[in-house]
């Protein structure tokens, strides 16, 4: 019971991380990845977790795109 | 994925060795030990020696860490004290050290990475293409893409970490020559 609780506790901690990311290391590498793209974006201000690998990410200009890894291959498409 | 990224980061930082490595390996054997484990950076190694006699007299005003590293390695290796005899300590680099050095970098992201290695294949397979028979490209025409592959290499690197950037950049011809040699190429593959 107390094991049950735990690990339902620890799923609701790490969902509501994942939902709430902010890191700004984060932020610094999708901006990277969208620059090395060549898509217009500026700087990430924010960002959503949707999955493992899968970002959506706003950009300072408005922008939003949608950053994930599909085949090996980092895919940034725009919203 | 993982062997992908190898020989992307493998060729990317070969010469790396050569840029590094001669501040780490005093003496010329060790090179020449290089020259077993990493066969295309020794031979890539002459180019920015025979670039490097133009550039010590003009060097020596700016850019003297840079050209120097590639060609008097103790010496300029002095005005970087810190950084350099750390990873000097490690020996002779080979290509796994390389390798690792580039994907324990705090410097670039992960999903940069894996966008820096999806790029880093697509340009080698553009060599292989090249190299096959496969005209275009042609290598004049792969030459801007190679060269903006490494600047973006180095934008990513250059604040974060300097010593990675500055031995990229000291090895750029070394890495263009084992790109544009089918033979030092296929070593990688």
């Amino acid at each position: 019971m107390k094991r049950a609780l735990l690990v339902a506790a620890t799923a609701c901690l790490g969902l509501s991380v994942a939902l709430a990311a902010d890191d700004p290391k984060e932020r610094q590498d999708l901006t990277a990845v969208i620059a090395l793209q060549g898509q217009p974006c500026g700087e990430v201000v924010s960002y959503t977790v949707q999955g493992d690998n899968d970002f959506v990410a706003t950009c300072k200009d408005g922008n939003r795109y949608r950053v994930h890894v599909k085949d090996g291959r980092v895919v940034v498409e725009k919203r | 994925m993982v062997s992908g990224w190898s020989a992307a980061g493998a060729l990317m930082l070969a010469a790396c060795a050569t840029g590094t490595s001669p501040a780490t390996a005093p003496s010329p054997p060790a090179e020449a030990s290089r020259a077993t484990s990493v066969a295309p950076a020794p031979k890539s190694a002459p180019p920015p020696v025979a670039a490097v006699p133009a550039k010590p007299a003009a060097a020596s005003p700016g850019q003297s860490p840079r050209s120097a590293s590639a060609a008097i390695p103790a010496k300029s290796q002095s005005p970087v004290p810190a950084k350099a005899p750390a990873q000097a300590a490690a020996a002779p680099l080979d290509l796994k050290t390389l390798e690792q050095r580039l994907k324990e970098t705090s410097a670039i992201g992960v999903l940069t990475k894996l966008s820096l290695k999806n790029q880093v294949d697509d340009l080698i397979a553009k060599f292989r293409a090249y190299h096959a028979g496969a005209r275009p490209p042609t290598l004049p025409e792969l030459k801007p893409a190679f060269q903006l592959l490494l600047m973006k290499v180095l934008t990513l690197l250059q604040d974060h970490d300097p010593a990675l950037a500055r031995d990229i950049d000291a090895s750029r011809d070394a890495i263009w020559n084992v790109l544009s040699d089918p033979r030092k190429l296929a070593q990688f593959s």
